[in-house]
């Protein structure tokens, strides 16, 4: 409540200031007389033949905004360090990536980066207006907006990503869609490719009992702490984790037997292949619609035909913020910046510029609009994936049909059903409750992930975790999640 | 009183100087090195006592007292993780210390010429061999379904053992593999060392008729002694660190086996992933470093009253 | 009497030599095996791996995880340089600071060795972290890019300050009084009496300033931005850093490349970062610490 008002008061107060220097807020009257040169960090490694690329792309940002871009990478192998340090360095730059995985609520609420609150719709009132206002409040921490989430939406849909070809081998039909088909499909596959693992897990959380609470109605609230959930369609929704339901232990049993079964390596969580459905040691594995149709569109073996299928009940939008753009707290040209960001995300020729590069050179399209970067030795598409908008950005070539089809399907629903898209907006603050976060996430790994796996007995492991969970502050946590959000929730009246 | 003494220290320290002008230069590099490169950055210890900003920096953000030691100590792991950080401290003291002295004696005992370098050198390697790719080769001797010992016991009839569940075996694979890595590198100290013995002094002994054992007892061990017992302070100086890339490449994700691995770099670590919150890392840091300071002061002066030749300062 | 003592004393011998070659064998077998297997890895095809694991020998030859490595052979080679001048340089640099250092702090006459040592040593248990060190180097001491930000931290050691001191506590206190007397310098005595005296010492700490420089990565990861900077070891570690993340944000990017290697490729740059070494080090080893010594005496 106090945030929106406080960011209403701001914009008024922007436009105000505008309008009293006798000027319409729009990006045209920033004065663009002095050229600038614009330094952006992104999370990746140099493509080998970027040079092009900027060239090109510097060309055009001459023309149209004379301002030209410097792009820093901070490389794959670096970037888990050197990615806060950035912003401790004293270093002046002017935009970077950011991301729900880089920590950008955290990093927001310790000061590294500018307020976007009159910024972002001066001067870039397009990208401004396009944003939803779930973005913007997604944006928000502490009552300020502090980056420009993606244009792009992407869905919480969730679910088996398994082969059509296993199945059509198998001579079965089932119905991907429920647990049980799941596991015939498993069954079946374990029965003709011993070798073969059933389920792919890796050194990682699996995720198989937080997609199946989904696939029961309940979502989680914060990807970050996946233990926490709540039924979106419940008037004033009730916050509730593991240890307070009862009934996920239908799920545990489920997963022993899994265990029991095979379907996956007695050593899975020792095992850093990630890469084993893709290459066909596995049979199947839980992610993201966006996983399967990379994996058509590029496949290890051509007879491997892969398919996903949702699961999770109340479909949602994923928070904008889980790729955006930040303005550094030491940038130089903020206001350029943004216009730069402006015309970015809404001019398809400095899109394609700057995302795929040179037509011909670095990349082509077909008929369909599908780009394919022409030498990956060479060129890659941007790593400044927050640039990415539904409008402007382009399927790789050979993505299947099924991919378009089914992404307007989530938008169907939720436009049916908008139980869960409400809270998508709702961001936890956990300034206050770091220490138990840390404790709770710890046990979190130590005592669910093996029992999920089967390889504790949950009969008698559950009350263990239930108890180290509690002794780790999990109450508080809930308490401050369940008090932020019935805040949320009137907000929304 | 105070002035008497004060005057007696500075006299104290020009008469010093006077006398050996020569060893003060000497140290002069080291002294103004670590001044600069060592100390001048500490300042950043008192970031563990801080809620760090970004936009404040180290100077800048404000006091939290000791907020940011919380997560160590709220949920009872603090006592455990700090205890099996001691523990295999202790084991792999011992063990890597212990294995290297017995393979530099043998070295350095055996005569032919070419046998002795190429086995040198041989127990160098596995230093070379990165945590990463040790990692690899534990998956691949332990996993249950296509391990090498599982594999191995199962051929003789045996019980597949399932590594992965047993979080008692741990410790002795997490020990083998570090003394594995360690021991070749711990006894180049020692064959140098023992090279360093006058020859004379063993040529009297065989006069004296002294047995291969005896001689080893009597003259080879204690010309080591100086060396192994500096080798142990310096462990025991890091006695609350533990070497996070070993226990994060053989142990990983695996949440069974922590309450026997975690140490208190891969809690910190853990916890931390998600919130890079830089004051309790530093917490954590400055933790350990007190805790180090404690026990290495405590044995050194216990060392100091024993023979003050094997202290460390 | 005299005949019976010879025999036990012989045979007493040899056990002890059968127990010494056979521990030293079974101990240069495990380190030899691990080495083998990770070479013939190195040159299996990741396909394999996945689904068969490590070998003593390739299971389906393939060079796939080294043509990753060696995709931009300038690279490598630069990177090749770079380690190898910076682990020249450090060496040197760290040993004679190391040496000098440890001399004063041996010396009994010496009032202040013991405060020196603490001084010295304090640093071991106490640092300032990873921030504070990373702001200073960059924005004061300003070593972004800089081949002395890979130097500096390297050169000095205390631990191998404190190993160090033990081998000068092994020269005789007498040697060092009787250069007094024959009226020698300080600097003297200690380039051209006691510096010859600690070969085996300097060889080993020399050893181990040269591997800590060699396998060093992180500093570069903290202080090289330029890739014409990175020594070998960093630039195998982004190498590979760079084709899992890859195979991660694949569906990110809009790019999939199949079956990237990842276990091969991770054994292909332990042999690529060791065989040299492996192959030159007792050369260098042997003229090492001749070159050092005989440079002490005319010194």
């Amino acid at each position: 409540m106090k945030g929106t008002l406080k960011k209403v008061l701001a914009l008024a107060l922007a436009s105000v200031m505008t309008i009293g220097l006798g000027a319409v807020a729009h990006a045209a009257d920033l004065d663009t007389s002095e050229e600038v040169e614009l330094t952006m960090y992104v999370v990746s490694d140099r493509p080998a033949g970027q040079d092009v690329v900027d060239e090109n792309l510097n060309a055009l940002l001459k023309e149209k905004l004379n301002c030209s871009l410097k792009v820093n990478w901070i490389g794959w192998a670096e970037y888990a360090n050197k990615y806060p340090l950035l912003f401790s360095s004293g270093e002046s730059f002017d935009l970077a990536y950011c991301a729900t995985w880089l920590n950008f609520a955290s990093l927001a609420q310790k000061g590294a980066f500018m307020s976007v609150d009159e910024l972002w719709p001066t001067y870039a009132p397009k990208n401004f207006e396009a944003a939803t206002e779930s973005a913007k409040k997604q944006a928000t921490i502490d009552g300020t907006m502090y980056c420009v989430p993606t244009l792009l939406a992407t869905y919480n849909a969730y679910g088996p990503i398994y082969r059509q070809d296993l199945i059509e081998e198998a001579g079965i039909d089932p119905d991907m869609s429920t647990w049980e088909g799941m596991e015939e499909y498993l069954d079946a596959v374990k029965a003709n490719h011993p070798e073969m693992d059933g389920y792919d897990v890796y050194s990682a959380q699996p995720e198989i009992i937080m997609t199946w609470m989904q696939s029961k109605g309940f979502n989680w609230i914060e990807k970050g702490l996946p233990f926490m959930f709540i039924d979106p369609t419940e008037e004033n929704p009730k916050v509730f984790t593991y240890a307070d339901y009862d009934g996920v232990k239908e799920a545990l049993e489920m997963t022993a037997r899994w265990n029991e079964k095979g379907f996956w390596s007695k050593s899975a969580l020792a095992d850093t292949d990630t890469t084993k459905t893709q290459n066909g040691k596995a049979a199947m594995r839980i992610h993201n619609i966006d996983t399967p149709a990379g994996y058509a569109a590029a496949p290890v073996d051509p007879s491997f035909e892969f398919r996903f299928q949702n699961v999770v009940k109340n479909v949602a939008h994923l928070p904008f913020t889980q790729d955006c753009m930040v303005i550094s707290n030491t940038a130089k040209n903020p206001e350029r910046a943004m216009a730069f960001w402006d015309l970015l995300t809404s001019d398809q020729e400095v899109y394609d510029a700057f995302y795929y590069g040179v037509l011909g050179e670095t990349y082509t399209l077909n008929d369909e609009g599908q780009f394919q970067i022409t030498d990956v030795n060479l060129y890659n598409t941007s790593a400044m994936w927050a640039a990415r908008t539904t409008e402007l950005n382009r399927n790789q070539m050979g993505t299947p049909d099924w991919y378009n089809e089914m992404r307007a399907g989530y938008e169907d629903q939720i436009a049916e059903n908008d139980a869960a898209e409400k809270y998508t907006s709702f961001v936890f603050d956990q300034s206050s409750i770091e220490t138990q976060v840390a404790n709770v996430l710890n046990v979190q790994q130590q005592y669910w992930w093996p029992m999920e796996l089967g390889f504790t007995d949950y009969n008698t492991a559950y009350d263990e975790y239930c108890k180290k969970m509690e002794a780790a502050g999990l109450q508080d946590i809930v308490d401050e999640a369940q008090r932020q959000l019935d805040e949320y929730v009137k907000t929304l009246e | 009183m105070k002035n008497g003494r004060e005057r007696g220290r500075k006299e104290g320290f020009r008469e010093e100087w006077k006398k050996n002008k020569p060893l003060f230069i000497m140290a002069a590099p080291a002294f103004i090195f670590a001044i600069v490169f060592l100390y001048i950055p500490m300042v950043g210890l008192i970031i563990a006592f801080k809620n760090y900003r970004y936009d404040l920096g180290v100077f800048g953000s404000a006091f939290n007292g000791v907020d940011n030691f919380r997560f160590l100590f709220s949920s009872g792991t603090g006592w455990l993780i700090t205890r099996n950080t001691i523990l295999y401290n202790i084991l792999n003291m011992v063990t890597s210390q212990l294995l290297a002295v017995l393979i530099a004696i043998f070295i350095s005992e055996i005569n032919k010429k070419i046998f002795k370098k190429v086995t040198q050198s041989l127990i160098l390697l596995p230093y070379f061999i990165s945590w990463v790719v040790v990692g690899v080769f534990v998956y691949n001797l332990f996993n249950y379904e296509t391990g090498f010992i599982p594999s191995i016991v199962a051929a003789f009839g045996g019980e597949k053992p399932n590594f992965y569940g047993m979080p008692g075996a741990w410790p002795w694979i997490i020990c083998l593999f570090n003394s594995w890595k360690w021991t070749g590198y711990n006894s180049v100290i020692y064959i140098a060392a023992i090279t360093g013995v006058d020859s004379g002094i063993y040529e009297a002994a065989a006069i004296d008729g002294a047995n291969m054992f005896q001689r080893i007892w009597n003259i080879t061990l204690p010309s080591v002694r100086p060396t192994i017992i500096t080798m142990l302070l310096l462990q025991v100086g890091r006695i609350l660190r533990g070497d996070f890339e070993m226990f994060y490449q053989i142990v990983g994700n695996n949440g069974q086996l922590y309450n026997m691995t975690d140490v208190i770099d891969t809690y910190v670590f853990r916890s931390l992933l998600t919130s890079s919150n830089i004051g309790m890392t530093a917490a954590a840091a400055f933790y350990q470093s007190v805790l180090c300071f404690v026990i290495i002061m405590l044995v050194n002066t216990i060392v100091k009253h024993i023979d003050a030749d094997y202290a460390l300062f | 009497m005299e005949n019976s003592k010879k025999i036990k004393l012989s045979t007493s011998s040899k056990a002890f030599y059968v127990i010494a070659y056979v521990m030293v064998t079974l101990m240069a077998l495990v380190c030899i095996l691990p080495f083998i297997m990770l070479i013939s890895g190195s040159f299996t095809s990741e396909q394999f791996l996945r689904f068969n694991g490590l070998g003593l020998f390739p299971g389906e030859f393939s060079t796939e995880a080294y043509g990753i490595i060696f995709k931009t052979p300038e690279k490598i080679i630069r990177a090749y340089g770079v380690s190898i001048f910076i682990t020249v340089v450090g060496t040197f640099l760290g040993l004679f600071l190391t040496t000098m250092t440890a001399y004063v702090i041996s010396r009994k006459d010496f009032k202040y060795r013991n405060a020196l040592s603490f001084f010295f040593y304090f640093t071991t248990l106490f640092n300032g972290g990873m921030v504070s060190t990373y702001i200073y180097y960059i924005r004061y001491l300003h070593l972004k890019d800089n081949l002395l930000a890979l130097i500096i931290p390297g050169m000095f050691n205390v631990f191998y300050l404190l190993i160090m001191r033990t081998f000068v506590q092994t020269v005789p206190t007498e040697l060092i009084e009787s250069g007094k007397l024959d009226g020698a310098g300080e600097y003297r005595i200690f380039f051209s009496i006691v510096l010859p005296l600690l070969k085996p010492g300097l060889a080993t700490i020399g050893l181990f300033l040269a591997l800590g420089y060699w396998n060093d990565w992180y500093n570069a990861m903290l202080y090289m931005n330029t890739e014409a900077f990175y020594p070998l070891q960093y630039m195998l570690y982004s190498i590979q850093q760079q084709t899992q993340a890859l195979a991660q944000i694949a569906s990110k990017a809009g790019i999939t490349v199949a079956n990237l290697p990842s276990t091969s490729l991770k054994l292909a740059m332990a042999v690529v970062a060791t065989g040299p070494i492996v192959i030159l080090y007792p050369f260098v080893q042997k003229y090492f610490v001749k070159g050092i010594t005989v440079g002490s005496v005319k010194g």
